[in-house]
């Protein structure tokens, strides 16, 4: 699904990904933790084709293609989807409609006909119930006075409804009430399937006892400095990042 | 009298820096005569559709049509030279329309009395529309005044007057929407007057017209009267669009929230200037500016100017104005969304004049009104509101 091979990336002028080498097959879950400032959400953006998120060596393979060849929204309409750890707030555009024109997007690019509006309502109505959400979350601003878990929920709503190949979930954990937590989670996994790979970036082993990770990476210093099974998180829950940066360096 | 000189403002007047006078050098002001009745087959075909609930009102070049119109006992067409000319760079325009002025429209709501009119002011050529409204004590206006071009490719001139007196505790909406062609010139002068207790709220779009400006002077002269005045203006091209609002409050207890939203693309200029005068005997006055303009183009350019002149302490004045561009940060989270580049740049464009689309009266209008902005926002427009 995704093969990531020698990244090197640039923020401004600060390089930050440094020889980063990752395969995510598709089926499967992999967390990725690491200290602040490590180059996660970086490597996120990166991936999206987030403007001023430069790279300058190495390559990225997704469904066979050349990723880092396609423009942003092409990513996204390819499958990619990005769960924001800030979510972006924007006043005056419908959640409902941005919903809807996202859906459509990706659609037509599939070679598929608009959705009806029966039908899309049926489905994000749908969608929401999973996400425990209110519908008059549909009518408001795209994230516009969301609270932070609120804003969380709503990029997991978008995600089902859009339905992608491959989900990078940017701390889609931080700020969830415990009961929100369990939400999230539960939507995460009703979108795994075979054919479909996750990558959670997550500072808490607690989310991973709800989705459960085929793989968990160690991101320091711009690389994958580590990589091992579920019990990796319950070590670095239990002994903190000290030990791996000592036996990488 | 045609054999007096036209003298026009210039740039160098003040409150005149920013209009684009240029294509007026060479302008024909001469009013274009009343259309002839073979004409009205199919000027009606151009007409929008009907708004439910509202009577409607036709000038063609400035010409009353009473054939399209609805007859109302609260309109007249009155004919009376009695409009004086006024000194003063600001009133150039509005005594070209008091020349040249083909009658005046005559609105006149009874006291408690409510009327819904829609006027369609449609040009062939130039045309000077004369609207002379009152309200009498607690009676409730909701006007909506549109300008369109007969053609869309014409180079029109449309020089409108617009007087009103809103009487006590009366209530006057209105809601001013530009159709114009591309190279059409739009100019109009605007004097309102609120008595005690009244309110007045004003939606204005400003879109299409090679250039355009509006003058407008309102004055608070019963205390506790309330205006909110909401204009979006949308340039593209080398379009040029300027709008200066000067607002007198001159009786205690005076309110006015004035909120601009603007959008320059392409090489186009967008320009507002709100004044806000508040005299010594306002007390208690409250304003409140909101003014906004979104800069979409490498060779656009945006101005906007509050400007405050205050003689008493006794004021709560607030304002703010901001020139920016498109938020990177929401852009990429909607193409990170499938959303195509052009697609997101509408919609945020479209957000962006939000806050004063939404304010349009009925629904229909603002249907009409997405549709006609369709061209500058694709896909965001119509669907928006769908
Ligand atoms: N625009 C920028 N200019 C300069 N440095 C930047 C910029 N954006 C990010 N950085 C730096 O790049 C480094 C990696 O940041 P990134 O956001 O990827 O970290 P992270 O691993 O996601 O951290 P966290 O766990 O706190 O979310 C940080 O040191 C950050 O300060
Ligand atoms: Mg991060």
């Amino acid at each position: 699904m995704l093969v990531i091979k020698d990244l090197h990336a640039k923020v401004g002028d600060r390089k930050v990904l440094d020889g980063l080498n990752l395969e995510v097959p598709a089926g499967e879950v992999h967390a990725i933790m690491g200290p602040n400032g490590s180059g996660k959400s970086t490597l996120a953006y990166t991936l999206a084709g987030r403007p001023g998120y430069e790279v300058t060596a190495g390559s990225v393979s997704y469904q066979g293609r050349d990723l880092l060849a396609l423009a942003p929204e092409e990513r996204a309409q390819a499958g990619l989807f990005l769960g924001f750890q800030y979510p972006v707030e924007i006043p005056g555009v419908n959640n409902v409609y941005l919903l809807k024109a996202a859906l459509n997007a990706a659609r037509k690019h599939r070679g598929e006909a608009e959705v009806d509006a029966f039908e899309f309502l049926t489905l994000v109505r749908e969608k929401m119930k999973v996400m425990q959400m209110d519908e008059a979350f549909l009518s408001r601003g795209v994230n516009e006075g969301f609270s932070g878990g609120e804003k969380k929920r709503n990029e997991i709503l978008q995600m089902l409804v859009l339905e992608p190949s491959l989900a990078l979930l940017d701390e889609t954990d931080s700020g969830l009430d415990i009961d929100a937590l369990k939400v999230v989670a539960n939507g995460v996994n009703t979108l795994r399937s075979p054919t479909r790979a996750i990558v959670l970036v997550t500072h808490y082993q607690r989310l991973l006892d709800y989705i459960q990770p085929d793989r968990v990476h160690v991101l320091a210093r711009g690389r994958i400095i580590r990589s091992g099974g579920p019990e990796l998180a319950r070590e670095l829950e239990a002994r903190g990042y000290d030990w791996v940066l000592n036996e990488a360096a | 009298m045609s054999a007096m000189p036209i003298v026009l403002p210039s740039n160098r007047d003040e409150n005149w820096r920013y209009a684009n006078l240029r294509g007026l050098a060479r302008a024909r002001f001469e009013p274009a005569p009343a259309p002839e009745a073979t004409q009205l087959g199919d000027i009606a075909g151009r007409l929008p559709a009907a708004l439910p609930g509202y009577a409607r009102l036709v000038l063609v070049d400035g010409h009353h049509v009473a054939a399209l119109s609805t007859a109302l006992p609260d309109v007249n067409i009155t004919h009376d030279v009695d409009a004086q000319e006024k000194s003063g760079a600001d009133q150039r325009f509005a005594n070209l329309n008091r020349r040249f002025r083909q009658g005046t429209c005559r609105i006149a709501v009874p006291a408690q009395a409510a009327l819904a009119l829609e006027v369609l002011c449609v040009a062939t050529a130039s045309s000077h529309p004369a609207l002379d409204i009152t309200l009498g004590d607690g009676a409730k206006l909701q006007l909506i005044e549109r300008q369109l071009s007969a053609r869309g490719d014409d180079s029109t001139l449309v020089n409108l007057h617009l007087a009103a007196r809103v009487g006590e505790h009366a209530q006057f909406e209105l809601a001013r929407i530009g159709h114009h062609g591309a190279k059409a010139q739009a100019l109009d002068t605007l004097e309102l007057q609120l008595d005690v207790g009244a309110s007045m709220k004003l939606v204005q779009v400003i879109e299409g017209a090679l250039a355009s400006r509006s003058t407008a002077f309102v004055e608070h002269v019963g205390r506790e009267a309330s205006l909110e005045w909401y204009v979006a203006a949308l340039g593209e091209g080398t379009q040029h669009h300027d709008a200066f609002v000067h607002v007198t409050h001159a009786a205690p207890g005076a309110r006015t929230l004035q909120c601009f939203r603007g959008i320059a693309t392409g090489r186009s200029r967008v320009a507002f200037n709100g004044h806000m005068r508040v005299e010594a005997a306002a007390l208690g006055t409250q304003t409140d500016q909101s003014l906004k303009c979104l800069l979409a183009g490498a060779e656009a350019e945006a101005d906007v100017r509050p400007q405050l002149e205050i003689y008493t302490d006794a004021v709560k004045a607030s304002h703010g104005a901001t020139v920016g561009k498109l938020d990177a940060d929401m852009l990429f989270y909607l193409l990170s969304r499938s959303i195509p580049p052009a697609t997101a740049e509408s919609l945020l464009k479209w957000a962006f004049v939000s806050d004063v689309l939404a304010k349009l009266p009925s629904p229909e209008l603002r249907s009409q009104v997405a549709a006609a902005l369709e061209r500058q926002l694709p896909g965001a427009a119509t669907r928006a509101w769908s």
